[in-house]
């Protein structure tokens, strides 16, 4: 068996292990949380006996063991239940709300890397020079603030004083594009609408920005301090000992080996991402999975955390055995180890 | 100046002629919770707006006074228990279907089988359908609300829910679509983003041109979000639930500021079950040493402006029994020690422990006042933050219902009988609404006779003395009678919000936008 396929069949099974135990762990501490899911879904106004009916309903009068079972009965049958926040299956919810974050989180990451990375191979070039510590000074301020107050302050820049951008939401309310793929980008292509594409990166472009600019620092850091320590290495010497132009041993001799460790850290950020775009969300009325994600936990909607958590899980997973496979393919000897383990 | 004349009229012909005749006018208006399609559950405000505009009821609320008024009904009788509605009989549904009797039998039967929202309304109620266009209500027992409560049934499109859907109820087909006589149908309904309303063609009443052709009523948005959107026109009401500092900015950017009111108030609940509240000196030593001025003044939005008004009692202002709105409720420090004095707890063992809920940060401010104020008695107290679903679920026993607990509470159908009899009639003890836990002959006497007197001076009467007792035993601490504030742009006017003389005294219906007009 070639050795990326068993490194790839060593990594699902144990990401499925990790899957039982997040579904495991997320359901008993959904249920700590203080508050009767049945009261709060029902309201204020809720009678004692339209209480004890939905709690019928939902299960909750049995210990936990059994309603676990439910739930795993009930994913197994690929149903997640109602979500009491929406009304709505919860997997309609998901489908709807999923695609909103991807397509905001796959612009945030693309924005990323492709800001990120150069600006780190950058300060590292002219280490210890002015660039290399504006650099790092702008790095800093973008990983010290939160995406919510870059959000807030691109806002107030970009929409409030300078009305550049959009305020809020994915598209202007006059297009009325079929939703296909739920990535209007995507919809807006197939439906053949130009106008509306233009439109749809216009609404994409603050959030995503604001999203993005920590992980922008984060990348940088990584990568010059990364490409410091490559700097240092005997080869980068004898390269510069033969002449070879900095521009040239700064992209093919520093950058590739520094950007295995940094590959890592990315991957995460870009995971991690889906949880943390809720603040962002919100702010620009971005109806994501995110948003929905918090909204449902303030409202202790059993179905929905469950159902969030484990999209977000499986999207952490998927992105995690990505980067161990771009891992394996720039870094021979980890190919090498997962052969020799075979 | 024949030339210039003519130039002018040019001018404006070819403005006139380059002008759209009908430009659509969209009304953007926002909620913070999801707003529930289906009329059967709604019970918050955001279902509400939805429920008046895509339904209707039998009766509305009288607007700018008190009773009501035929809506789909045309008349009605009353009979003891029993109450004969005569139909209006030019009502069509959205669909074009005509409504019948046989369609508010089965709204109020849907309503009755979800046992879901404000359905605990119509227990005990069964209906038949007499003929086409008469209903006939029969109640358990005699309940004079009973009208007042028929705002709070919204009468489904039968035919058109059956042919829509498998089941009998259409649960699912109703909490994404409309089935309705309303102004107003359903566009599309997306929960966490927004519902899209439309102008419907075929009201049977008349509504203005000038009433937005669609709504769209968003969901979530965050406050900063909302000043940016109506400081750049790109909405129009804001929801109630603003920090008072947003709409003071917006206020202060030249929006302006529209209220409801006369339908609940805040109040300070004190558990009369546990020392030394049980003692009705020491709660009206309380309910005396608190600064209501000073409260009233926290919530102000700007001078003339404010979130509420100061309470004269039990009921606020404008509902049968209230106290006239000279006689505000004002701190005595003198009275407040005359009464520590007779109370058989002594003030320096007390401890009394003031709770707020932890989703509404006013309260807090609130709960601190409470705590200067008690310590001008030499009463300590301790400040307990509570969130919603703890606070829930503790108030169901006596032991663990903080002292002092703090709750908007609103008349549900604008009768003070949905405001009162849940939170002080002894067979009602441990909700959210009666934290007081308490448990008093007189009281439940005068509730009872509010709901079984057979006029309107019988039911004042009653209330009357219900709101004299109230301040005599002193379970409450009548904080103020709530106005809700929302910050709109100037291109909407909602007499129903800014009119006294058109204000509904109901919850949401103020938010009837074919009773709004686009100026813009």
């Amino acid at each position: 068996m070639p050795a990326v396929i068993h490194l790839l069949l060593r990594r699902l099974g144990i990401s499925f292990v990790v899957l039982i135990g997040v579904s495991m762990l997320i359901f008993a501490i959904a249920r700590v949380i203080p508050g009767d899911p049945a009261r709060i879904a029902l309201g204020p106004n809720a009678t004692t006996e339209q209480i004890a009916k939905l709690r019928t309903a939902m299960h909750l009068d049995e210990s936990l063991p059994v309603q676990y079972g439910h739930f795993i009965a009930d994913v197994s049958r690929g149903d997640l239940g109602i979500s009491l926040y929406t009304n709505r299956p919860v997997t309609k919810d998901i489908a709807q709300f999923l695609p909103a974050t991807l397509e905001l989180v796959l612009l945030a990451g693309l924005i990323m890397i492709a800001v990120g990375l150069p600006l780190g191979m950058l300060a590292a070039r002219y280490r210890e020079r002015w660039p290399d510590h504006l650099i790092r000074v702008l790095a800093l301020l973008t990983v010290s603030a939160p995406g919510f107050v870059w959000a807030v302050i691109l806002m107030l820049l970009f929409a409030f004083y300078l009305p550049l951008f959009p305020i809020a939401g994915r598209i202007t309310d006059s297009f009325e594009i079929t939703r296909v793929t739920g990535f209007l980008t995507v919809d807006t292509l197939l439906a053949g609408n130009l106008e509306a594409f233009v439109d749809v990166i216009h609404h994409l472009i603050l959030p995503a920005i604001a999203l993005s600019l920590s992980g922008i620092g984060q990348a940088a850091r990584l990568t010059r301090a990364n490409m410091v320590e490559t700097y240092k290495k005997p080869y980068i010497e004898m390269a510069q000992a033969y002449g070879f132009f900095p521009s040239k041993i700064a992209r093919s001799y520093a950058f590739k080996p520094s950007l295995i460790p940094s590959l890592t850290i990315i991957g995460l950020d870009f995971a991690a991402m889906l949880g943390n775009a809720f603040l962002v969300e919100a702010v620009f009325a971005w109806p994501g999975l995110s948003r929905y994600g918090v909204a449902v936990i303030l409202r202790k909607d059993l179905n929905a955390i469950m159902g969030t958590v484990l999209i977000i899980a499986i999207t952490f997973l998927i992105v995690n055995i990505i980067v161990d496979m771009m891992i394996a393919f720039l870094n021979p000897r980890i190919r090498h180890s997962a052969r020799g383990s075979a | 100046m024949i030339n210039k004349t003519a130039f002018a009229s040019a001018l404006c012909a070819a403005t006139l002629l380059a002008t759209p005749a009908f430009a659509e006018t969209v009304l953007r208006i926002d909620e913070v919770a999801v707003g529930e399609l289906d009329p059967a559950k709604a019970s918050d405000y955001a279902d509400s707006i939805l429920m008046f505009n895509v339904y209707d009821t039998l009766v509305l609320p009288q607007q700018g006074g008190p009773g009501h008024v035929p809506h789909l009904a045309a008349s009605w009788e009353v009979d003891g228990a029993t109450y004969t509605v005569k139909l209006r009989d030019d009502v069509k549904f959205q669909s074009g279907n005509a409504m019948t009797a046989a369609d508010v039998v089965y709204s109020i039967e849907r309503m009755q089988a979800l046992g879901a929202g404000l359905s605990y309304l119509f227990a005990g109620v069964s209906a038949e359908a007499v003929d086409d266009t008469t209903v006939r209500f029969t109640l358990e027992k005699p309940y004079a609300p009973f009208i007042a409560s028929l705002v709070r049934l919204p009468i489904v499109d039968m035919a058109h829910v059956k042919a829509s859907s498998d089941t009998e109820w259409g649960e699912e087909f109703l909490s994404a679509n409309g089935a309705g006589s309303g102004a107003y149908s359903v566009k599309s309904h997306n929960p966490q983003e927004e519902t899209v309303m439309s102008k419907s063609d075929s009201y049977f009443l008349s509504v203005p041109d000038a009433a937005p052709d669609t709504v769209r009523m968003r969901y979530g948005l965050e406050a900063a979000t909302v000043r940016t959107l109506i400081a750049q026109g790109e909405h129009d009401i804001a929801s109630q639930w603003l920090p008072p500092e947003v709409v003071q900015a917006l206020a202060k950017d030249g929006s302006q500021l529209l209220t409801e009111n006369g339908t609940g108030a805040f109040y300070f609940k004190m558990n009369t079950t546990k020392a030394p509240l049980d003692d009705v000196n020491c709660r009206l030593a309380l309910s005396h040493a608190f600064d209501y001025g000073t409260a009233v003044k926290m919530i102000a939005i700007n001078d003339s402006v404010s979130a509420g008004s100061p309470a004269t009692g039990a009921i606020p202002v404008g509902m049968f029994g209230a106290n006239g709105s000279d006689m505000v409720m004002a701190q005595d420090m003198e009275k407040a020690k005359e009464y520590l004095a007779a109370c058989k707890h002594d003030a320096a063992d007390m401890n009394i422990e003031v709770s707020w809920i932890a989703e509404v940060p006013l309260e807090e401010r609130f709960a601190l006042l409470m705590q200067s104020n008690f310590t001008q008695l030499g009463i300590k107290s301790e400040i307990k933050k509570l969130p919603w679903a703890l606070f829930a679920e503790q108030v169901s026993s006596p032991e663990n219902t903080p002292h002092i607990s703090q709750l908007f509470v609103n008349a549900v159908t604008g009768d003070p009988d949905t405001l009162l009899y849940g939170m002080y009639h002894s067979s009602t003890p441990g909700t959210w609404q009666s934290p007081e836990y308490l448990n008093d002959a007189k009281v439940d006497e005068y509730l009872e006779a509010g709901r079984t007197a057979s006029n309107d001076a019988g039911r004042e009467a009653a209330y009357k003395s219900l709101n004299t007792r109230l301040l005599e035993i002193a379970p409450t601490i009548y904080g103020f009678d709530r106005q809700s504030v929302f910050a709109a742009s100037n291109r909407v006017s909602v007499p129903a919000l800014s009119d006294p003389d058109k204000a509904f005294g109901l919850d949401g219906l103020g938010f009837s936008f074919r009773l709004m007009e686009m100026t813009e």
